[in-house]
């Protein structure tokens, strides 16, 4: 077994654009959140995300416009956490943002 | 969603899914739903395309410096996207011994063969939960990230929840 760990910075790096990523967890439940914010801030575009119930996570990539498209059974924040709100806002305004649902 | 991951994850290009009959989404996203005929009865089934993530990206409580992780509570869809996606990054809430994956082998929910990255990232769940570590969402973040989607301001939520941490 090889070892492979790395900073965080060092593993946002392996992100390259037009990528179809899987978010892990669910809404706000353990999300890789801090990994995809390190994302944002990166020059990465045209990302594609998948996950049956994307959340926070997949959320911030929408909310910079670096995806353009989701496939999922569900994205939101759930409960008081309430709806998407950087997917809303590419879906349903000024975004790229195209939804591919499936249950 | 869940078969076009299984898809993926059972290197074949399309999986039959159970009701999906009576729902639009069928007509309307040809490129990820179509309906065939059975083979072998001639019944009109509808199948999903195989989606084959690039990276899957998840956050877990404990792994080793391998790659192999320990889910402690539920585990959502992250062990299926970690067979689906070519390689999986791992963020976790702290590296481990690997003894601790020889005292429970079956609880190893991503091996260490489908990792390509581990990294050390306490609270890297958050502002969300991370069953049992972090039990609540860190309401006053969530507040600010909502505030920062609307006044476009997500670079500097980012700046902030990102702190000291890269």
């Amino acid at each position: 077994m090889r070892e492979k760990v790395m900073s965080l910075s060092q593993a946002a790096d392996l992100i390259k654009d037009g990528m179809l990523l899987a978010v892990g967890g669910n809404a706000m439940h353990r999300n890789p959140s801090l990994f995809c914010l390190e994302v944002t801030r990166r020059p990465v575009k045209g990302l594609r995300v998948c996950g049956a119930a994307l959340g926070i996570a997949a959320d911030y990539l929408f909310a910079t416009l670096q995806a353009d498209t989701a496939y999922f059974g569900f994205f939101g924040l759930e409960n008081e956490a309430g709806l998407a709100p950087g997917m809303r806002k590419s879906m349903e305004k000024d975004g790229p943002g195209r939804a591919v649902e499936g249950s | 969603m869940i078969n076009a991951l299984r898809a993926g994850a059972y290197g074949i290009p399309f999986m039959p899914v159970g009701g999906m009959w009576g729902s639009d989404l069928v007509a309307n996203r040809p490129e990820f739903f179509q309906v065939m005929k059975s083979p072998f009865d001639g019944k009109e089934v509808v199948c999903v395309k195989a989606l084959v993530p690039d990276y899957a990206i998840i956050h877990v409580q404990e792994a080793d410096i391998y790659g192999n992780a320990r889910i402690l509570g539920p585990t959502y869809q992250d062990v299926l996207m970690s067979r689906a996606a070519r390689k999986t990054i791992i963020t976790t809430e702290r590296i481990v011994g690997t003894y601790r994956m020889r005292e429970d082998p079956k609880h190893t929910e991503v091996p260490y063969f489908t990792v390509e990255a581990v990294v050390e990232l306490p609270g890297g769940a958050k502002p969300g939960i991370c069953y049992p570590e972090y039990l609540t969402v860190d309401w006053d973040d969530h507040k600010s990230y909502v505030g920062s989607v609307k006044a476009g301001e997500v670079p500097s939520f980012a700046e902030k929840m990102l702190k000291g941490r890269v």
